[in-house]
């Protein structure tokens, strides 16, 4: 059960990306996200579709790995895909019958959303493969910094999800625990509807959440004994500081966002 | 004889992502009688927490048998259910698995699960309370509201309530202080003895051990060290240590007695059995201080 989640998983490396800013990856991986929805045409598109396959590249994480943050997203991946082919209509017709007509528009768009839908799950997922849980909430504090303004806590909200990754692998535990116990007990999981399902997970659920809030209590006590406060006057033990291969990401995310812009005008619109 | 329930060249092995096989447990026979008390101990990661989880079915054998009254729980769907209803298993701080309004439906969720008549149900219900010592205004209220002490007894009457043959209790006494260790001791004791299903108790205790079971089975890598009556195991100190795990400290205290030419026994292994002797050796004399 722990193994299958890949999301928000670190991959241990030591490669740039590894190295980089979490701040800068943040930032550029964001910016790049937004740019897909930039490009009209599939030269513009090449650009992202290749800057995710080269981070890829260069962060060392086993293909194997990228493939598996990609297979979630399946299921959708197909259903666009479908639903683009059929509903699209202009250019030459491929193939006709009934009331079903594929087009050259249909299946460009198709082909256009799986690389974009592809691209970004690539690069959202390079970025937690290549950065620590801690490193990217820090790195997340910092860029949303500018929001104290607003009076919005941004420390808390950081921390707050600092601490949810790190208790689902505890809480996944706690759930296996807890199953086995009510197991023993009898409890019937597999069998039956959808209602009586539900009313079967009851009892997993209730002590589920009794140790949760027992955990919290338990964790803010400790951290108020280690003197935790709050953001207020929090210095760091890790400096984030920007060297050159974070100024070269920033570039390199420029150059590309200038490249698409002008592949954008220079060749049509496919969608 | 027959058995209760039987290990036969049990081994189980966890997948660990490469093509090595890691074997949690390995090639056990292990059988427990009607009645009977066995121990199991050994150190952390000895195999002991996989083992038990055979018992019942929560985990699936690699390879051998789990056999209870005669039977393979693995033939089929249904024996495996009723394995569950015949083993109960108690696992480590039960108290966690306490979910209901009252104490009374969250002994009853076996019970229940066993589809068994509302009579039959509260009879179940007042009786495991009783073994467990829970008493009966405490019935009404919500498991939540206990103490410590009495959560993990109401746990524990929500498995015997199942009216198992055998019931395996995991670390039954972690985390209590020593009266509550005490009094969880006799109350498996009693257990056993008014109703003679037969008990495994996985423990770490040595001296917990000693005054509880019949019999000892000794676990090291996996697999059964060491496999006898108490006096049998604990008289071999130096295999025990050899594996990591120790004779109890008033054990070890008698033994450098002896060595000092105090003529004592050696197969003492409580302390209450050791504070008699130590009176009568004493002959009654008394210490004002």
């Amino acid at each position: 059960m722990t193994g299958e989640i890949t999301f928000g998983q670190y991959f241990s490396g030591s490669s740039v990306l590894h190295r980089a800013d979490p701040r800068v990856k943040l930032i550029t991986s964001f910016w790049l996200i937004v740019v897909i929805f930039v490009c009209r045409n599939f030269f513009s598109l090449g650009v992202v579709a290749l800057s995710a396959l080269i981070s890829a590249l260069v962060s060392r994480v086993p293909a194997k790995m990228i493939l598996k943050s990609l297979k979630p997203i399946v299921i959708i991946l197909i259903f666009t895909a479908v639903l683009n082919i059929f509903y699209s209509k202009g250019g030459e017709t491929y193939f006709e019958w009934w009331k079903i007509c594929i087009t050259e528009k249909g299946v460009n768009t198709a082909i256009f959303t799986m690389i974009r839908i592809i691209s970004l799950v690539v690069i959202s997922s390079i970025l937690t493969y290549t950065t620590t849980p801690t490193a990217l909430t820090d790195g997340l504090e910092r860029v949303l910094s500018p929001l104290k303004v607003f009076k919005i806590k941004v420390h808390t909200l950081a921390m707050m999800m600092t601490l949810a990754l790190r208790f689902i692998p505890t809480l996944i535990r706690e759930i296996e625990r807890i199953m086995n116990a009510q197991k023993a007990r009898g409890a019937d999981l597999e069998t039956g509807g959808i209602v009586q399902r539900a009313k079967a997970l009851v009892p997993i659920f209730i002590p589920l959440m009794v140790s949760s809030f027992r955990r919290a209590y338990e964790l803010a006590l400790a951290m108020t004994c280690r003197c935790y406060t709050g953001g207020e006057g929090r210095t760091r033990m890790k400096q984030m500081k920007i060297s050159f291969r974070d100024i070269m990401l920033i570039l390199y995310c420029a150059a590309a966002t200038a490249g698409i812009i002008i592949l954008n005008i220079f060749f049509g619109a496919v969608i | 004889m027959s058995y209760v329930i039987e290990a036969k060249g049990l081994s189980h092995c966890y997948p660990d992502g490469t093509s090595r096989q890691v074997y949690a447990v390995k090639n056990i026979d292990f059988s427990v009688e009607k009645g009977e008390l066995v121990g199991i101990i050994g150190h952390t990661g000895s195999g002991k927490s996989t083992l038990i989880s055979h018992f019942n079915g929560l985990l699936k054998p690699t390879s051998g048998q789990i056999l209870v009254d005669g039977e393979d729980i693995w033939k089929d769907k249904e024996t495996l259910r009723h394995s569950r209803f015949k083993v109960g298993l108690c696992f480590q701080y039960p108290e966690y698995q306490l979910f209901e309004e009252t104490v009374f439906k969250d002994i009853a969720f076996g019970p229940k699960n066993m589809k068994l008549s509302d009579s039959e149900i509260k009879e179940r219900v007042l009786r495991a309370a009783e073994y467990a010592g829970i008493k009966k205004e405490l019935l009404d209220k919500s498991p939540f509201d206990l103490s410590g002490g009495e959560k993990r007894r109401a746990a524990i009457a929500g498995v015997m309530a199942m009216e198992p043959e055998v019931i395996i209790f995991d670390e039954p006494a972690a985390g209590l202080d020593p009266k509550g260790r005490k009094d969880l001791i006799k109350l498996i004791r009693d257990y056993r003895d008014r109703t003679g299903s037969a008990i495994i108790i996985v423990s770490h205790s040595m001296e917990d051990m000693a005054s509880l079971a019949d019999r000892i089975a000794v676990m090291n890598c996996g697999e059964i060290a060491m496999q006898g009556t108490v006096d049998e195991i604990y008289s071999q100190g130096e295999k025990l240590r050899s594996i990591g795990l120790n004779v109890p400290e008033i054990t070890e205290i008698f033994a450098s007695l002896r060595a000092n030419g105090i003529d004592v026994p050696s197969n003492v292994y409580t302390i209450e059995q050791g504070s008699e002797i130590l009176e009568k050796l004493m002959g009654g004399v008394h210490h004002d201080r």
